[in-house]
């Protein structure tokens, strides 16, 4: 063995354990997790051995092989925009009427989202247009002798969009929350669409619920003078094992706990009359849609207020405190009741409700009379400006939500049953196995040696591609298979390439060293050109791909990458050992 | 264990027009049959539900088909996958949604009888009836009225009081998946059947998706003729790419002519037979510079020929053996995985071919054109004088 070929010698064995090492969680997720946690990256977590790489490394089964349900929305944003349109129409004629200019109609086109404004007479008209300047929202698109027309803002119809998507998400995240489903996984697609992946999942009609209209939303008192919760601790003390306690972080008590159902069951033992015990979900990280513990609330049974009459929030940093606070506005009939609910309960605090969770619970500070009201979050300790403004920002869209209904159409479903998946997943080996099974007798039988040790880096190859995917918490899909045995095609090629141009320097009456160096330094640039216009497809199809062809082409890439590190570095560092430092007559 | 003797001098390039011929006649005929003809558009393109079943019990694909259209779904495709012992077919329907331009004109009948109603808007491509009534309606008396009309409805939706006056009103249509499945269990006690998968793509989102493959496969054939242009000569780009072109429309042909379903997965196979044809195309073209070198001056076709007979072994071998990678998936793969093993393997071929027949060729029509245009250019310097 010379020298330089140490070198060579620690990166392919550093490289094949590190394979073996990435394999790990792998490993335990499928063959000793029970097939039911298969997708609990926590239970996972807890099992594997303290060494081993951390459980987000493991591969992942596709949609299609493990059975699932894979779903996109469409959020139909144009009908909650012609709403807006119509409601600033109402708004603006309110605010003239304010300013004494009588007389105006409006109508509004809810195609082009333009708002017309009819006058009288054209003195009028001027000054209708002078004070639309105010509306920002608005520009001017034209005016004939007794009117002027609007349309709402370029600027204003993406920043809405946008909104409505956020909206419709944090509403989807929530409910799936409720159902309590681990490894849900919910992204925006695009500039109008949601895509949501329920691995494992079968229930259609629980996937329907998701399409639903949009959050209820609700303002309900809290009880902060019952003791009912310190008197359950006492009378039905909780197992130690449940993890729920006696919590007062504001000036009533309440329980916390881990587990949502055992919480919730719980909590409502002996409830007394006329309430009601809703919970909160407490995160670690904003917008993960993963609850790490619930905060349970007693409220009262009745509904003084409900969303319905909630007519906009806005999140923002208030100039005088520099705390972050989301201001709301009422309609009219909304504004009276908000007054009088506020006014008869000064000091309390009232629970925001939405979908039945509680979002947050602020204590009303005063009566609040004109049917716009104020929320200042509260400074908690050790959380930055960005996670207040977070915070203010979801509670905005929460409130939204509840407000403006953006509804959400199904753009695409997709959904495998797990029978099929386990199918799949035996005929997509099987097929792999007997592609591989057949390449590796043949290379063994035409090339003698030299395609036993092809079939050495070949196999090395499928394990390198199999922790690649585990490195990156890839999934494999079925096109993924696919695409799987056709990379053990191309690293089959750089082999081929390889002995056909050692047998080549043979014939040229070289000698084996001779051959042996010469056929892998002549064959590098051919591989290297095969290999990268190879990989140039496959990173264009993972960037421009979704689903199914996503999967194909990660496969695709990390099979490339592989293919061209066993080729040029494994089999070139075996032969020369052979040839070199034994040796050993060449045998193509 | 040879499969070729090392010498071959076969004439590829002497036989070039011929080829050439045949090829451009071909092509031409598939762009002109998926002109007139075009794909079978799977859901994933065209928009639709499919929905897998496997029945518990031997059934025929006609009895499956009687059974639909007794239902009242007259426009059921349905198709058999897997062997015949597995009972298991596919129904596919056009629509996405029960709304359709034709049901959308009862249900605006029927509302209107209710009374009242104004700004009615059915959005049949995504299933949604919009109405303002004057007076708040009960929903379930909506959801009555359209479903009577011959719309099921999913959701009725309430969009809340409308500036003007009056209520807004939405009416979600169901979708056709809970049309088949329930079409398929009407008269039995117990479905027969367990609904193994269920594909549902909305038209827009179908739009989208093929635009987004069609892009993906115009992009990495350009950056790949960069990719070729600068390793090599820029007089390789355009063979390598028009070698591209044909080997795309080959397996397109292949689609078109199988009826095979086209949809995403064949967009992959589409853009791994770019991937494969171009990987072959350089191996020869790796060998044409290396013998460029070598004989200096020895006329290009010469070359060329040389550099196609060095690589046949090879050319031979690789695809031979990447086809043998597919036997498994072609043996065992049922569905949309034997469409693309399938379609693979005509990649393969046709790749093979395209490298030594098209690309080749076409590299010596553009040098003999600058060779041309280098004459004429020198003729060109003699004359004012």
């Amino acid at each position: 063995m010379g020298r330089s070929n140490w070198g060579r010698w620690v990166i392919i064995l550093a490289v094949t354990l590190g394979s073996v090492w990435y394999l790990i969680p792998t490993y335990y997720s499928f063959f000793v997790l029970p097939k039911s946690q298969r997708n609990d990256e926590k239970a996972l977590q807890a099992r594997l051995p303290r060494w081993a790489p951390s459980a987000n490394h493991r591969l992942n089964l596709g949609l299609d092989l493990q059975g699932g349900i894979h779903m996109v929305m469409r959020v139909d944003t144009q009908t909650a925009l012609q709403k807006r349109v119509e409601r600033r129409g109402i708004q603006i004629l309110n605010f003239l009427k304010d300013q004494k200019i009588e007389g105006v109609t409006y109508t509004t086109n809810p195609e082009k989202l333009e708002l017309t404004l009819k006058a009288p007479d054209s003195a009028t008209l001027d000054k209708v247009e002078k004070e639309m300047k105010g509306f920002d929202d608005f520009t001017r698109v034209g005016r004939t002798q007794d009117s002027v027309t609007f349309q709402l803002k370029d600027t204003q119809v993406s920043r809405f969009r946008e909104d409505a998507v956020d909206q419709a998400m944090l509403v989807i995240r929530r409910r799936i929350d409720k159902w309590g489903v681990a490894e849900v996984d919910v992204r925006k697609m695009g500039t109008d669409s949601i895509q949501i992946s329920l691995p494992g999942q079968q229930d259609p009609e629980q996937a329907k619920e998701l399409i639903g209209t949009t959050a209820q939303l609700e303002f309900r008192m809290v009880d902060e003078k019952s003791n009912h919760f310190s008197q359950l601790m006492a009378k039905h003390p909780p197992p130690a094992d449940s993890g729920i306690r006696l919590v007062r972080p504001n000036a009533y008590e309440q329980l916390e706990g881990k587990d949502r159902d055992q919480l919730l069951a719980f909590a409502r033992q002996d409830l007394p009359p006329n309430r009601e015990v809703l919970l909160q979900c407490v995160t670690a990280q904003a917008q993960k849609g993963t609850c790490d513990s619930y905060l349970a609330y007693l409220v009262d049974k009745a509904v003084p207020l409900t969303g319905e009459s909630l007519a906009g929030a806005d999140a923002s940093r208030s100039q005088n405190s520099n705390d972050f606070e989301v201001n709301l506005s009422f309609d009219t009939q909304g504004g009276v009741e908000f007054g009088k609910l506020t006014g008869d309960n000064v000091g309390r605090y009232m629970a925001i409700v939405l979908d039945d969770n509680v979002n947050s619970a602020p204590r009303i500070n005063e009566r609040i009379p004109s049917g716009r009201a104020r929320i200042t979050m509260g400074r908690s300790l050790g959380k930055t400006d960005e996670q207040m403004y977070q915070e203010a920002k979801n509670l905005e869209l929460v409130l939204r939500a509840g407000a403006l209904p953006a509804p959400v159409t199904t753009g695409e479903i997709r959904q495998v049953g797990a029978s099929l998946g386990d199918e799949l997943i035996r005929r997509g080996s099987l097929a792999a196995t007997v592609g591989l099974a057949l390449v590796l007798t043949f290379m063994a039988i035409y090339y003698r040696k030299s395609g036993v040790i092809a079939n050495v880096a070949l196999v090395l190859n499928g394990l390198l591609i199999l922790a690649g995917l585990a490195l990156f918490n890839a999934t494999l899909t079925l096109p993924g298979i696919a695409g799987f045995v056709l990379t053990l095609g191309i690293a089959v090629d750089a082999n081929v390439l390889i002995n056909e141009r050692v047998r080549e320097e043979l014939a040229a009456g070289k000698s084996s060293r001779a051959a042996v160096d010469q056929g892998y330094d002549r064959a590098f640039w051919t591989i290297f050109d095969a290999h990268v216009t190879t990989l140039i497809a496959g990173l264009i199809l993972l960037s421009t791909g979704t689903g199914p062809v996503r999967g194909f082409a990660t496969t695709l890439i990390i099979g490339i990458v592989a293919s061209l590190f066993t080729s040029i570095v494994v089999t070139r560092a075996i032969t020369t050992y052979l040839v070199h430092g034994r040796g050993a007559k060449v045998s193509v | 264990m040879q499969i070729i003797k090392h010498k071959t001098n076969i004439d590829f390039i002497g036989k070039r027009k011929p080829a050439l011929f045949i090829s451009s006649v071909l092509n031409l005929a598939i762009l002109v049959g998926i002109a007139i003809f075009g794909f079978n558009f799977g859901v994933d393109f065209a928009g639709g539900t499919v929905v897998e079943l496997k029945f518990d019990h031997p059934i025929r694909a006609d009895e499956v088909r009687a059974r639909a259209e007794k239902a009242g779904l007259h426009d059921v495709s349905v198709q058999g996958i897997g062997s015949s012992s597995e009972n298991s077919y596919l129904l596919r329907l056009g629509g996405v949604t029960q709304l359709t331009p034709e049901s959308a004109v009862t249900a605006k009948q029927a509302l209107e009888a209710l009374g009242g109603i104004t700004n009615f808007h059915a959005d049949v491509q995504n299933g949604i009836i919009n109405f303002r009534s004057a007076q708040k309606l009960d929903p379930d008396r909506v959801r009555q009225t359209v479903t009577g009309s011959g719309t099921g409805v999913k959701e009725i939706r309430d969009l809340g009081p409308a500036q003007g006056g009056g209520q807004d009103y939405q009416a979600v249509a169901s979708g056709m998946a809970d049309r088949i499945t329930s079409a398929m269990a009407a008269g039995l006690a117990q479905p027969d059947f367990r609904v193994q998968r269920v594909d549902y793509v909305g038209p827009q989102v179908g739009n989208q998706l093929r635009n987004k493959g069609i892009a993906a496969l115009l992009y990495s054939m350009l950056a790949i003729l960069v990719y070729v242009a600068f390793r090599f000569d820029f007089k390789f780009g355009p063979g390598a790419l028009l070698a591209m072109v044909h080997d795309v429309t080959m397996v397109s042909g292949y689609y078109l002519v199988s009826r095979r379903e086209f949809n995403l997965t064949s967009i992959a196979v589409l853009l791994t037979i770019t991937g494969y044809s171009i990987n072959d195309t350089i191996v020869i073209y790796d060998r044409i510079r290396e013998e460029m070198a070598r004989y200096k001056g020895k006329p290009l076709p010469e070359i060329i020929n040389i550099a196609v007979n060095d690589t046949l072994s090879r050319t031979i071998l690789t695809s031979g053996v990447t086809a043998l990678s597919l036997v498994g998936l072609l043996i065992f793969g049922v569905g949309e995985i034997w469409d693309f093993a399938m379609a693979m393997l005509v990649g393969i071929i046709v790749g093979t071919y395209s490298s030594v027949y098209i690309a080749s060729p076409l590299t010596i029509w553009l040098d003999e054109r600058a060779a041309r245009k280098k004459a004429a250019g020198g003729s060109m310097k003699v004359r004012p004088a």
